[in-house]
């Protein structure tokens, strides 16, 4: 069975699922005996989840509106 | 006055005191090549042959073009310098501003008007130019040998525009900024002729016995290359030629043969020219590379048997040939970091340069292969500039490109539409470069301006939004850098560059999100997010929050997949780390 830092080396493409199958099967085969790395997992899969529902870091349209309104006057005057 | 050092030669280098006596000085693009000399006689020859003795074409005329190719590129070091020589020809200022904005405007010959059509055609969509332009040409009265003079001026000025931005060339005088030019539309893909339906001029049949230019291909090649065959109304320019292909391709001091020809391969491909690539795969044959992975290289060097110091070596001369605007010093520091010399680096610079004039040449000239083409590039190849994750990003619809289109027509409607499409995706970038409200929202705006000012070259290769993001990115790491004296992301020192092991592994409730609400997670995220180096805090905002493709945020970011994939787990488990205390199950919390 493949070790820890064997299975740490090769979570950034599992995450992706750009994992090859022969590799993704032995990944599997340590998830399913190693109770820390699955733990990592199964909680790096949810902060993944959990950073993309949060819509952090937004735009309000009231903030939005104002930069748009100065880019694009900025534009029409041309340069100067 | 570049990214590289200068050395002294002394007073007896010759081909500095020929440029004193042309110039009055010595411009900054040769000073720049002083650790590679040979470099510099060879390029002062190509550039006296063609460009600064009048044979056929006037000075003058042939700067006009030069002017208006160097513009079309976005060059300001080689446009300010052709500016500054039609002044000094008493061209006056408003007339050549005029010339970029809109040469059918600026009070030119008819002559003149489809002598700059032609190149500027041929510097920006070369694989559309077809015999029919050459019979404008012929119908204005061009002789064979001025059409012939005008092809090498307008591959000469691309050669000096890569050079320059390659080298990270200073222009010499106070810079002039470039005019907005009118927007050329797209070429009709239906339109598209490759580079290979010639030759559309006529030549002279020499034999290597009497022209020793051609002795030494047949010596060094095996043959006389049609596109050299293709030249014979010029000997001169064919000379001047064979000494830069001497100069650069034929030394082995420094890059080998078998990466000058990769870099030649992949920039062939790059600018879709069926010739060429087929000619690299030969020689890269002929040197025992197999057919099948001079295939691989010219269609994504990634995935190809080479090491990741040539892939990088690759994605340098890649990014120079198609993507030049957004070529940065960090490029060059990429390249030391991976052990190339500074003269490994120049020869990259001129060997890309050669290649990108030798490209424009050919498709000039309308050569046929000299060896059966390996790959017949058509216009659905123009991903293949794109440095990673081509097919995905050449082979999807770009919601983008009718907006994009209108707005190169000249409609700032259609950019507003644009703007407000994508502002929250730019901010939220540059929030995850700069980390201020204020300064996101700042460079927010220098960002879409950027992007206005050089829409006219965005040519779909990659997504309008990818490209845009790049232009964020750009912007935020510039701004970065004068804030804190760095160049480049990866030079913030940060503890979490070191060995990281996930510390944290008490099991996580099953279903966290209902441990608190939006408002609070969204706060809970922006606040860890808020502790991460900027480096790993702009992949999750492109890849989890954005949801960019991988491919899309390694692009845009400039890394590799690899390097894309490795940052992005680093970056997923500190923010794991610094969210943990807050998602761990309460069962568990309780039993400790």
């Amino acid at each position: 069975m493949i070790t820890c830092d064997e299975f740490m080396a090769e979570l950034g493409n599992y995450l992706e699922g750009d994992a090859a199958a022969e590799i993704r099967q032995q990944l599997e085969h340590h998830l399913s005996h190693c109770q820390t790395c699955q733990v990592v997992y199964d909680s790096t899969l949810k902060t993944v989840k959990i950073v993309t529902d949060s819509g952090s870091f937004d735009l309000p349209e009231v903030a939005a509106r104002p930069i748009r309104d100065e880019i694009m006057a900025r534009i029409r005057k041309g340069p100067t | 006055m570049s990214y590289f050092g200068e050395v002294d030669l002394g007073p007896s280098f010759q081909p500095f005191h020929a440029l004193q006596e042309l110039f009055g000085f010595v411009p900054n693009l040769f000073r720049a090549q002083t650790l590679l000399p040979r470099l510099i006689e060879a390029e002062a020859g190509l550039a006296a042959a063609v460009l600064w003795n009048e044979r056929v074409l006037s000075r003058s005329r042939k700067e006009f073009m030069a002017l208006l190719v160097s513009a079309a590129y976005g060059n300001t070091s080689c446009f300010t310098q052709h500016h500054q020589t039609l002044r000094s020809l008493g061209v006056p200022d408003h007339q050549l501003d005029q010339i970029v904005t809109d040469h059918h405007q600026a009070d030119l010959s008819s002559r003149d008007t489809v002598l700059l059509d032609f190149a500027l055609k041929l510097a920006i969509s070369a694989p559309w130019l077809s015999r029919e332009d050459i019979t404008v040409l012929q119908d204005q009265g061009f002789t064979d040998e001025s059409i012939l003079e005008a092809i090498l001026v307008t591959g000469l000025t691309g050669f000096f525009c890569t050079l320059s931005t390659g080298l990270g060339v200073l222009p010499d005088f106070e810079p002039r900024a470039i005019p907005g030019s009118h927007k050329v539309p797209p070429p009709d893909k239906r339109l598209y002729v490759g580079g290979t339906a010639g030759p559309y001029l006529p030549a002279l049949e020499l034999s290597p016995e009497s022209f020793p230019p051609f002795a030494f291909f047949v010596e060094r090649f095996g043959l006389v290359p049609r596109i050299f065959r293709a030249q014979t109304l010029r000997t001169d320019l064919i000379e001047a030629e064979v000494d830069v292909v001497r100069t650069v391709l034929v030394p082995e001091d420094i890059l080998s043969h078998v990466q000058k020809e990769c870099i030649f391969l992949v920039g062939s491909a790059a600018n879709l020219n069926t010739y060429c690539v087929a000619a690299h795969c030969e020689m890269l044959r002929r040197m025992e590379v197999s057919t099948e992975e001079s295939d691989q290289i010219a269609v994504d060097h990634h995935q190809a048997e080479l090491s990741e110091a040539d892939k990088r070596l690759l994605d340098f001369a890649l990014k120079l040939t198609a993507r030049s605007s957004e070529f940065e010093c960090e490029d060059v520091e990429l390249l030391r970091r991976h052990g190339f010399s500074e003269e490994h680096i120049l020869e990259a610079v001129a060997a890309t340069a050669l290649n990108n004039f030798f490209n424009t040449l050919q498709m000039g000239l309308g050569t046929t292969p000299d060896f059966e083409a390996r790959h017949v590039f058509g216009p659905k190849d123009a991903h293949l500039s794109s440095t990673v994750d081509r097919p995905t990003e050449g082979t999807q619809v770009d919601p983008d490109a009718e907006l994009v289109a209108r707005v190169q027509g000249g409609d700032l409607d259609a950019f507003e539409e644009l703007v407000s499409r994508h502002s929250r995706r730019v901010y939220r970038t540059l929030m995850g470069i700069l980390g201020s409200i204020e300064e996101a929202q700042d460079a927010m705006q220098d960002t879409f301006l950027k992007a206005f000012q050089h829409i006219g070259e965005f040519q779909g290769r990659s997504k309008f939004s990818t490209w845009l993001v790049t232009i964020a990115n750009n912007t935020g790491v510039q701004r970065l850098r004068e804030r804190r004296h760095v160049e480049s992301l990866d030079d913030i020192p940060s503890e979490a560059d070191a060995e990281f092991r996930p510390r944290q592994v008490r099991a996580w409730a099953e279903d966290p999100e209902q441990l608190c609400s939006q408002a609070e997670r969204r706060e809970l995220v922006e606040s860890a997010m808020m502790q991460l180096p900027p480096k790993y805090r702009v992949v999750l905002v492109l890849r989890d929050i954005e949801q960019l493709s991988g491919a899309e945020v390694a692009a845009a970011l400039g890394l590799g997949i690899p390097a894309m994939k490795a940052r992005l787990l680093r970056a997923r488990l500190m923010l794991r780390e610094a969210l943990a205390p807050h998602f761990v199950s309460s069962a568990k919390r309780m039993s400790l």
